[in-house]
């Protein structure tokens, strides 16, 4: 079975966010970047798959160079190949843009599951993996917790709202987006690393790939949120803060 | 005329049949030594070759031969008299070398050495005198095996330990007997003959039972790699730690085979103290039977039969075993060695050891809290950053920024250092020195930490670091060496031991010069520093069932506690991984009398936090910080003092148990800020 | 139609009131740009939903009615939503932002060589969409710049369902909205929406009991069973249901802060001095320490009651958008700067080890 695992490094997830002098993205030269953890699930997911029933998994991902580092950090986690795709201006693309150009690199892998992350924690746009199924064809789920492999496709584990799940069957091949929590993720190992130094990573431009780049949605700014609503600190010591918040609730919020 | 002393009566004339009987014994006795030793031999030298050994410099090597080998050093001081019985009993071997040559060559007529010679009648007689010793030891050693049992020896009665003691007994008897009869006495041969039999009986057991050591144990401890605790890099690709048996190298062989069973490491053991299933004796001794039954070729993996996976992570790397053992095995690069064994090939899956790497991996910090709160820490308390223009830089590690005892202790230290006037400056960034990821044994996390940490400090052109934690410093001035050159680094308490003088003395709170007459109960009321109060980091928090933990008895904390006194715990970290004892106690005795736990400077019990195990999940049997905090509050002392962030996790936790009348916990660097003057508060 | 064209969601037989935000958002999409704003139901049999929805003034309701839509899946509502798209032109879509249009949704939009901007907070002139990025510590403002339909979908609570127009007498009837509103801002951006209150359960009482306001029409879709790939099963409890926190009107909520789950039992005694149910963020439930029916945020309960403590929260924004309804929200945490306290009426900045047990005394005194 051949799984394509479609991953993104994003800025790490407790990074200082100040905006940059143009306004239009955060200030990115003192960042750390680290695999987005939906995807880490994802690709935990294919890598149990792949356990269990052989084949192969590829990782893909797209950006400027420091990509390379998650992409062998996947590979040191279990995966067998990576597709690099350079792309210097990833984060000027919409979903949809991002997508065409992820897609023109799976098409030639034909593979039975494409699994990408739910959403990134940077856009949390949540859109790619199904942009890329419309683009590809393949029937898709959402919110995936949990896959297994049938005699005619996949049975999954989806999340609903509100703590319902409900199972889904797809034929293969097929698209999931992956949910987090669904798995215990692996930590990346010294024999992992050492025996990725000899897998393949396969670098492809953008310009390559020839999709289409101009944008349908423009993100014209970005801002810092401000507070939306007074509120109130009560100080003092736990005590006093405690009594003046029953006080409050009581007299002037009457909820108690 | 003084009549002389009974001499050695040494036979005469063997017949014949007696020498040809008694070349076929030796024979025999020498095979069957050699069919075991040889065996012994051939799996040590078919075993890797440890890299990087160096024989040379050599002194140090014979020094360590002369005073751990022939001086027992060692072997007495920590446990004095059974100690001494066993140094008796090796210098009465020592001494015996001629005697046991010359009896020999007796039999074949060829006797060297003559009892009625001067220089032979002194010899003999030199002998005799630790014959005499050697044989009451013997009987000593013995009496305490099997009747007293010390629960050290372990719970299994060892028969071949009595059948050596008797062997040895009888040695020294036939020995010693054989100056009350004459030459010509055929008890005289018959002895001779006892004496013959018990040397060749004894030969070949040597090979087959502990006291291989007798062979093996001085050399060990020649080639005993001269360090403590040293975790050797990983000598190339296919090198993941102790995975096989073709990981062992020769050092791991041979000092698998030369334990002697005396369980003193597993006696100073903090997890076998608590009803774990660690046993640092056992871990050796399965290496052991891994050899004999696998042999150094093996595949098998070493965690399986002979040692298992949860034993080794049970392990804080305090030392005290290897501290302790007499023969110098080296149990820390074992044990670590084993866990990256399971680490490094992504065989160990543990739910906490997980998190604990992926936090590492994606973040900063051991604890997985934002980074931002470091910052907000050094700008709210103002602390000056780290410019490449003052002479220490402040490493906060992760205690020191993110937990808040951590954060005092920081601050603590900081008022004194703004006190003296020391140029300092902390560091913008700092990621986790990699302590946790090392003494787990993951490899790769831990190279990246240090390959990181030690690009910024050249980037910020640090010279000198002080830290407040002692796990920092080891990792910072040993481990970080496999990767660069790290700037010297010391511990908080070398630091301010040098400025002693200059800070001002106090005294604890509550003490008052006149005991009065409740004959020096001195005053109740303790400041209780102890608890969760701030919720802070401490992952083991976990409210204490009443009687969950062994809480000291009341009335023992409330008669006699005494006021203005303090005690203080060695870290393991500072105390047996840097000899660091004397300077944390002179800082520590600004505030106060000092007095010492029961297991204090090299002997200091640990608390359970090293190895990792703070970041793990719960800990079965007996908490190990709970037995220490309850030795330590039964010293009487009104403070205790740390000097480590984790000890004063641990002990905070700990100290909840022993409830208001708790002594008060602080870090010396809280003490020596005690004396000063408000005005210093920043 | 050009226009605007709402896509309501309903469940389990109601219309979700997501959608009536939806359609508020709509509808001030609509008033910004003069536009008519029609909405459009889906499903097997959508005719009572459709004449719920209809008792607003809109430009008109559209039933997307086929068989094959009886449950969800991916292909046939991207096919059917499709279809209807193409027939009527409209110049913007709106959805609410569910897991359902989270599914198909952006299939939906690269049909139409389109990206959904999804999860709006805020709509402001121009027009420009607002949401939130970087796990909410970042707004970003995007326009849309294709030739073809814009496909939006909005937030949980970031509009007021209540402000959805009501029924007005037949005179003021027009197909822009509604008359003369109250102004309301998010983030700084100023919009205006019509107010009128809602009741309990989200549905507007029509003053008028008469037949719908607005045309609702049929639409047949035409889908072929072959094009539906995916086979939805049943949905499924996690667990064993045993609490409503939909309907709490005082919920307790226990985030990392509380470090142990044998802690959780101080907070639950809150939580019963209180008279309010226990509730949890994502972490505490993947944890086991609660039962996944606690879990407020965006992948459990949204929430709505009259006072919603959060303790040891640190306010994500999957745990926000699941309690951001709440009439009173207080906060008990020890970092001031966590974003909890963005969204509190009332916080206290301290050690919720220390806080919590005050706190039980303060309302057991109160009481007395």
């Amino acid at each position: 079975m051949k799984i394509v695992v479609a991953i993104k490094q994003v800025p790490e997830r407790d990074a200082q966010v100040r905006i940059d002098a143009a306004g239009k993205w955060i200030e990115a030269s003192d960042l750390h970047f680290a695999l987005n953890e939906p995807d880490a699930y994802a690709l935990e997911e294919a890598l149990q798959l792949k356990e269990k029933h052989g084949g192969e998994v590829v990782v893909l991902s797209a950006g400027p160079e420091r990509v390379a580092t998650t992409l062998r950090e996947a590979l040191a986690k279990g995966a067998d190949r990576a597709i690099y795709i350079a792309c210097d201006d990833l984060g000027s693309r919409d979903a949809l843009s991002v997508a065409r150009l992820l897609a023109a690199a799976i098409r030639p892998e034909n593979p039975d599951l494409v699994l990408t992350g739910l959403q990134s924690e940077d856009l949390g746009l949540g859109q790619t993996g199904v942009i890329i199924a419309e683009l590809l064809g393949l029937p898709h789920a959402t919110l995936i917790l949990h896959v297994e492999k049938t005699e005619t496709g996949f049975t999954v584990k989806r999340e609903l709202e509100e703590g319902w799940f409900q199972t889904i069957d797809l034929p293969t091949p097929a698209l999931l987006t992956i949910q987090s929590g669904g798995n215990k993720l692996r930590y990346a190992t010294l024999m992992g690393i050492k025996r990725a130094k000899a897998k393949e990573v396969l670098t492809v431009t953008a310009a390559e790939l020839a999709v289409d780049a101009v944008p349908v949605v423009v993100l014209e700014q970005v801002t810092l949120p401000r507070k939306q609503k007074s509120t109130q600190i009560l100080s003092g010591t736990a005590k006093e803060a405690a009594a003046a918040l029953v006080e409050k609730l009581i007299v002037e919020a009457h909820v108690l | 005329m003084i009549p002389l002393l009974p001499t050695l009566a040494e036979p005469q004339h063997f017949s014949l049949l007696e020498k040809l009987l008694f070349i076929a014994l030796a024979v025999t006795s020498a095979v069957a030594f050699w069919r075991r030793f040889g065996i012994v031999l051939d799996k040590i030298l078919k075993s890797k070759r440890d890299p990087g050994f160096r024989l040379f410099p050599i002194g140090k090597r014979i020094r360590e031969f002369v005073w751990e080998v022939l001086c027992q050093a060692k072997v007495i001081r920590e446990r004095p008299l059974p100690g001494l019985a066993h140094a008796f009993v090796f210098w009465a071997f020592c001494a015996f070398a001629l005697v046991t040559l010359n009896h020999c060559a007796v039999a074949l007529g060829l006797g060297f050495l003559s009892p009625r010679g001067s220089i032979g009648c002194l010899y003999f007689y030199f002998a005799a005198a630790f014959a005499l010793l050697c044989a009451f030891s013997i009987l000593a050693l013995f009496v305490r095996r099997f009747f007293i049992r010390p629960r050290w020896l372990g719970a299994k009665l060892s028969w071949e330990s009595g059948v050596i003691a008797l062997l040895i007994f009888v040695l020294m008897a036939s020995y010693l007997a054989s100056f009350l009869v004459a030459d010509s006495d055929p008890a005289a041969r018959v002895l001779w003959w006892v004496h013959t039999l018990a040397l060749l009986i004894f030969l070949p057991l040597i090979p087959h039972t502990k006291h291989l050591h007798l062979l093996l144990s001085p050399v060990t401890v020649f080639l005993s790699r001269g360090s403590f605790a040293q975790i050797l890099p990983l000598s190339d690709d296919e090198d993941f730690g102790l995975v096989a048996g073709t990981d062992l190298t020769r050092l791991v062989s041979l000092q698998a085979y030369s334990c002697v069973e005396c369980g003193r490491c597993t006696e100073h053991c903090p997890a076998s103290n608590t009803g774990k299933l660690l046993n640092p004796k056992e871990i050796i001794l399965g290496l052991r039977g891994y050899l004999n039954e696998y042999g150094p070729a093996s595949d098998q993996p070493l965690l399986g039969k002979y040692n298992s996976q949860q034993a080794v992570f049970q392990c804080t790397t305090c030392g005290a075993c290897e501290f302790q053992c007499p023969v110098g095995i080296e149990h820390l690069p074992i044990l670590v060695g084993l866990r990256r064994g399971s680490v490094n090939t992504g065989v160990w899956e543990d739910q906490h050891g997980s998190q604990l790497f992926l936090a590492l991996e994606r973040g900063s910090n051991a604890l997985g809290i934002s980074p931002v709160e470091r910052d907000k820490f050094i700008e709210k308390n103002a602390l000056p950053l780290f410019d490449g223009t003052q002479e220490y830089c402040l490493w906060l590690g992760c205690m020191g920024a993110y937990d808040p005892k951590g954060r005092e202790i920081v601050l603590a230290l900081v008022r004194v250092m703004n006190y003296l006037g020391t140029s300092y400056g902390v560091l913008r960034k700092e990621r986790c020195t990699g302590d946790t990821a090392r003494r787990l044994g993951n490899d790769l996390l831990f190279q990246q930490l240090a390959e990181a940490n030690l690009q910024n400090l050249a980037e910020n052109k640090v010279k000198k670091i002080v830290s407040i934690c002692p796990h920092c410093v080891r990792t910072i001035q040993e481990d970080w060496r496999e990767y660069g050159a790290p700037p010297a680094v010391e511990h908080h308490s070398e630091f301010l031991a040098r400025f002693v003088s200059q800070l001002p003395r106090t005294v604890g709170p509550g003490f008052s010069p006149d005991i009065g007459s409740e004959g020096g109960r001195g005053p109740q009321r303790r400041v209780l520093v102890a608890g969760v109060e701030e919720g802070g980091f401490n992952p083991r928090t976990k409210p204490i069932a009443p009687g969950g933990a062994l809480a000291p008895e009341t009335e023992q904390t409330a008669s006699s506690t005494q006021p203005g006194k303090i005690v203080y715990h060695d870290p393991c970290y500072l105390g047996r991984y840097r000899n660091v004892y004397d300077q944390p106690r002179k800082v520590a005795a600004l505030a106060g009398e000092l007095v010492e736990a029961p297991r204090n400077r090299e002997r200091s019990f640990c608390c359970g936090a090293g190895g990792g195990l703070v970041f793990l999940g719960e800990e079965t049997g007996e908490r190990i910080s709970h037995n220490r905090a309850q030795e330590l509050v039964a010293t009487g002392a009104q403070t205790i003092a740390a000097a480590c962030p984790f000890c004063n996790t641990m002990f905070r936790d700990a100290l909840t148990a022993a409830g208001e009348d708790a002594p008060e916990l602080l870090d010396i660097a809280q003490l020596a800020a005690r004396g000063l003057p408000p005005s210093d508060v920043s | 139609m050009s226009g605007i064209l709402v896509v309501i969601e309903d469940r389990a037989g109601g219309i979700a009131r997501i959608s009536w935000e939806a359609l508020a958002a709509g509808q001030q999409l609509a008033a910004q740009l003069r536009l008519p704003v029609s909405a459009a139901d889906i499903g097997a049999e959508t005719k009572s939903l459709a004449t719920e929805v209809a008792a607003h003034p809109l430009a008109k309701v559209v039933c997307v009615e086929h068989p094959l839509l009886a449950h969800y899946t991916a292909d046939g509502f991207t096919l059917a939503l499709e279809q209807l798209i193409r027939a009527e032109s409209p110049a913007y879509i709106v959805f609410p932002h569910t897991y359902q249009v989270r599914d198909y949704a952006p299939a939906l939009a690269a049909r139409f060589g389109q990206s959904l901007i999804g999860d709006v907070v805020a709509i402001d002139d121009g027009p420009v969409f607002m949401r939130q990025l970087m796990q909410g510590r970042l707004n970003g403002i995007y326009r849309h710049t294709g030739n073809g339909p814009c496909f939006l979908s909005v937030q949980a609570g970031a509009f007021r369902a209540e402000s959805v127009a009501e029924q007005l007498d037949s005179g003021s009837r027009s197909s822009h909205g509604t008359a003369s509103v109250a102004p309301c801002s998010y983030q700084g951006m100023t919009s205006v929406v019509p107010k009128m209150p809602l009741n309990e359960d989200g549905a507007l009482a029509p003053e008028e009991t008469a037949s719908s306001l607005t045309a609702v029409s049929i639409f047949t879709p035409t889908l072929d069973p072959d094009r539906i790939r995916t086979r939805p099963g049943e949905p499924f409890r996690g667990g064993t249901q045993t609490v409503d926190l939909g309907s709490a009107q005082r919920i307790v909520s226990v985030g990392r802060g509380i470090k142990d789950a044998a802690n959780i039992p101080l907070v639950q005694e809150l939580a019963t001095a209180l008279g309010a149910e226990l509730a949890a963020s994502r972490p505490i439930c993947d944890s086991g320490w609660l039962p996944i029916e606690r879990q407020v945020g965006s992948s459990g309960h949204t929430v709505s009651p009259k006072l919603y403590l959060a303790v040891g929260i640190s306010g994500a924004i999957q745990h926000l958008v699941g309690m951001k309804g709440s009439q009173c929200v207080v906060a008990i945490n020890k970092d001031s700067d966590a974003p909890i306290f963005e969204v509190a009426d009332y916080g206290i900045v301290g050690d919720l080890f220390e806080v919590v047990p005050a706190l039980i005394a303060a309302v057991k005194a109160a009481k007395r």
